[in-house]
């Protein structure tokens, strides 16, 4: 035998491994624990709510989980990556603004507005992403900055008020239905596609994942970590400009003062979906799933009757109740 | 001296852990005002002995003793309470808080309510001064430096008012100018009665620091004698025993090829003109104390690190210092020292941990070929006998031998052909030690040039084709084929500056 012993004792490594296997498992419990929740909620609904169950309003359920869902693709891997962005909702302002002012005030054509709108929204977002990156500013500062900029530009450029919108066929399409399905509901769904596939097949979408589960292994890995996370707050900033297009369809206006806390509804929709805040853990899947819980309660409280102010209070306590559920589950299964 | 003397003590201490026999039958005693200087290799039972003594651990037969009292029950507060304090090698200050706050830390002298700032400094002050040290105990911690932060854990322990003062490595992250101040502070706090066990690698700091030494081996004394008698040599023979098995077919064939990559003249703050030339085809190993610049080298060859002056050349071509990404382009591969905090991503799966590497080699245009994917990770998982249930486990639940493998993995994927191994066998058990020498021996053989870490000299003597010894951030030695005995590079590596 060598004269190299080990330095301690031999450290047993069943528990580690059951640990991890449990870890897959309580993502899986998560889910059907949201997919059991949602259903209760359905049932529960349905029973409760007059009107619940009519075709108009289940798709203006999907409309509305649109307005949530569209960017909580882009923020689950953002989160995932152990990041954060909380400037969507002044974003989605900010962009149905600059879409009225410049196809109007500005008498730029319209599809160059649209463009410009969705140019402006990535490069916002590139540019938090940038300071994350290149100079280490905690990503939830450089969007905090976005958050109040955004904000304030979209209500100074409007003086606070709605800047109409001239009618047109792309305008109607976004804000219409396509086959009988809200156009932002079908958007959202192609998005919700493109984003599992990214997520989990592509080179860029597995290196989110090693960045947010390790950075500087993932550095010395070779993976540039400033690109990725560049990346995924420009994704983040173009998706929010999408959401500011079909908001401003909606509404046929931009509105300076639309979108209030619309953040933290879609950061609410991840968290519920089982993504880890502290990076390197959660799913697509689990988000989808979260949207549709968090788009349920709205609009079950909504038809119930609640109080417009109590609504929120309502919701503060099922959305933390859910998180705390969660928790206490994966920590009863992942205890040694 | 008589046995009112003996501070701390123990008597046919016996411990065993599943596998390993620590401590066996072990006899040792330290007195009031003797700074006893604890010698051996990794896993001697250097760290056993001073948990036993500082009540972590309990031995399975024998008796340990503080000032008397025998240990058997005692958890470490209580042994805390009888007089024995440990510095351990990681610091545990709060960086952003001042000297005076963390001598208390937890603990401040509070009156009504609220933190005391003037007795604070006051008691921090005759803290400081009690280990001969002057140090402005109003600024923070983090502008100390490695040497003054040391300091500070020093007199933190020295404040319990210690019988018995356990300093485990205290100089390992510092350089050697900086050693001096520790030294001169422990011979302070020897002189006011107090006992310190001084657990150092280097022979030069423990004939300045210790009046006695105790040399162990395979958790047994060899012997306890006066520094001053002992020649370095002696010291080093008494701590290795008989000659080691070899852990690996000993190649011993310098390559005679030209440098892949070399380096000369690099200067930053922990190298001072650092020259070195990796040939492909050979294992160059790369020997030093903690704190001679090894990881710093490493950092700087594979562009990680900048260095301030300095030119690094690959296959004779000068390249930008500190660009990783192109290095890594070009061929090399850097696993890392700390695995967990720097090597693997916990919840990825082994196969995502090898290919993260080089995703291009398994993807289409960006998108992953899950079939190339599995066929690159299985190959690697049986080529290195990575022990694992399924490709797809998540890394954070193997074995550290198993992790580290993976880590190697990583460049076999790249098909890196420089691979920089920082401490590759760090934590990692026999088995997955042997596996890792193969590994590194058939990459040799394969004509990649393989740099190898360590700061186990014994592992480096047994499968280097050349080692090179850095003390001070500069290249100090050289011994390459038959030149490489385990007692001459050990006598290099520990020597006196």
């Amino acid at each position: 035998m060598s004269t190299t012993t080990p330095t301690g004792p031999p450290v047993a490594s069943t528990p580690a491994r059951a640990g991890g296997r449990l870890g897959r498992n309580t993502q899986r419990l998560n889910e059907i624990g949201l997919i059991g929740a949602i259903v209760v909620l359905f049932v529960v609904l349905a029973a409760t709510a007059p009107g619940f169950l009519t075709v108009t309003n289940q798709l203006a359920i999907l409309r509305d989980a649109a307005t949530v869902g569209v960017v909580a693709w882009a923020m689950t891997l953002v989160i995932v990556a152990g990041e954060i962005d909380i400037s969507i909702g002044p974003a989605v302002a900010f962009s149905s603004v600059l879409l009225a002012k410049a196809s109007g005030e500005w008498q730029v054509p319209f599809a160059l507005a649209v463009l410009l709108c969705l140019a402006v929204g990535l490069l916002l977002g590139a540019g938090a992403g940038f300071l994350r990156a290149r100079w280490g500013i905690p990503s939830f500062v450089a969007t905090l900055g976005l958050w109040s900029g955004l904000r304030g530009l979209a209500q100074y450029m409007t003086d606070g008020l709605p800047v109409p919108l001239e009618p047109n066929g792309f305008l109607d399409v976004l804000a219409g239905s396509i086959a009988g399905i809200p156009t932002p509901a079908i958007i959202m769904a192609v998005l919700f596609g493109v984003f599992l596939f990214v997520a989990n097949r592509t080179a860029y979408g597995r290196s989110v994942f090693a960045v947010g589960g390790n950075a500087e292994a993932a550095r010395l890995a070779g993976i540039s970590v400033a690109r990725i996370r560049v990346i995924l707050f420009a994704t983040t900033g173009l998706l929010a400009a999408v959401s500011g297009l079909l908001l401003a369809a909606r509404l046929g206006s931009g509105n300076g003062g639309a979108s209030v806390g619309l953040e933290f509804d879609v950061i609410a929709a991840v968290v519920i979906g089982g993504t880890s805040l502290a990076g390197g853990k959660g799913s697509l899947l689990g988000t989808l799933l979260g949207v549709a819980f968090i788009t349920f309660i709205g609009n079950g409280l909504v038809l119930l009757g609640v109080n417009a102010f109590f609504q929120d209070v309502v919701r503060g306590v099922i959305i933390v109740g859910a998180v705390l559920i969660n928790v206490l589950l994966s920590h009863r299964k992942g205890a040694p | 001296m008589s046995n009112t003397d003996v501070v701390a003590e123990v008597r046919a201490g016996t411990k065993r852990y599943p596998g390993v026999t620590a401590l066996s039958d072990v006899d040792f005693t330290v007195r009031r005002g003797e700074v006893r200087a604890l010698l051996g290799k990794n896993g001697a039972g250097k760290s056993t002995l001073i948990k036993v003594l500082s009540g972590a651990e309990h031995l399975d037969s024998g008796e340990a003793f503080v000032r008397g009292r025998p240990l058997a029950g005692l958890g470490t507060r209580d042994v805390a309470g009888l007089g024995v304090a440990t510095v351990y090698q990681e610091l545990s200050l709060v960086p952003d808080m001042t000297v005076a706050e963390n001598l208390f830390l937890g603990a401040w002298p509070r009156s009504r309510g609220a933190i005391d700032l003037r007795r604070m400094r006051a008691e921090a002050r005759e803290a400081m001064a009690r280990i001969g040290v002057h140090l402005d105990v109003d600024s923070p911690v983090d502008s100390l430096g490695s040497a003054g932060q040391q300091l500070v854990e020093i007199a933190r322990a020295v404040g319990q008012r210690p019988a018995l003062l356990i300093l485990d490595e205290p100089t390992s992250s510092l350089a050697a100018a900086e050693v001096r101040q520790v030294i001169d502070a422990v011979r302070h706090v020897a002189e006011q009665g107090v006992a310190v066990i001084y657990v150092s690698h280097r022979m030069d700091e423990i004939r300045q620091v210790a009046d006695t030494a105790t040399v162990v081996r395979d958790g047994r004394i060899v012997e306890t004698l006066p520094v001053g008698t002992a020649s370095t040599q002696e010291i080093v023979t008494m701590m290795l025993g008989t000659a080691p098995d070899a852990l690996a077919p000993r190649a011993r064939r310098p390559s005679a090829e030209r440098p892949v990559l070399s380096a000369r003249g690099l200067v930053s703050e922990k190298l001072h003109g650092l020259d070195l030339d990796v040939r492909p085809g050979e294992i160059l190993g790369i020997a030093g104390v903690l704190g001679s610049g090894r990881t710093e080298a490493l950092r700087a060859l594979v562009g990680l690190d900048r260095p301030d002056a300095g030119e690094i050349r690959l296959r004779g071509e000068a390249v930008r210092p500190g660009a990783f990404a192109a290095m890594l382009r070009r061929g090399l591969g850097i696993t890392p020292e700390n695995r967990r905090r720097q090597g693997i991503v916990p919840l990825l799966g082994v196969d995502e941990n090898i290919v993260i590497s080089d995703l291009r080699r398994v993807s289409r245009s960006g998108v992953l070929d899950r079939r190339a994917v599995r066929r690159a990770a299985q190959t690697l998982i049986d080529r290195l006998a990575i022990k694992t249930a399924r490709p797809g486990t998540p890394i954070g639940t193997l074995s550290g031998g198993n992790q580290q493998k993976a880590v190697l993995a990583r460049w076999l994927h790249a098909g890196s052909d420089v691979l920089l191994l920082d401490e590759p066998t760090r934590g990692v058990d026999v088995e997955a030690k042997r596996q890792i020498y193969h590994q590194m021996r058939e990459l040799a053989d394969d004509g990649r040039a393989v740099v190898f870490v360590s700061s186990e000299v014994e592992e480096l003597a047994d499968i280097c084709d050349r080692i090179v010894v850095l003390r001070g951030g500069r290249a100090v030695a050289e011994l390459s084929g038959d030149e490489i005995e385990l007692n001459r590079v050990l006598a290099l590596a520990i020597a006196e500056e």
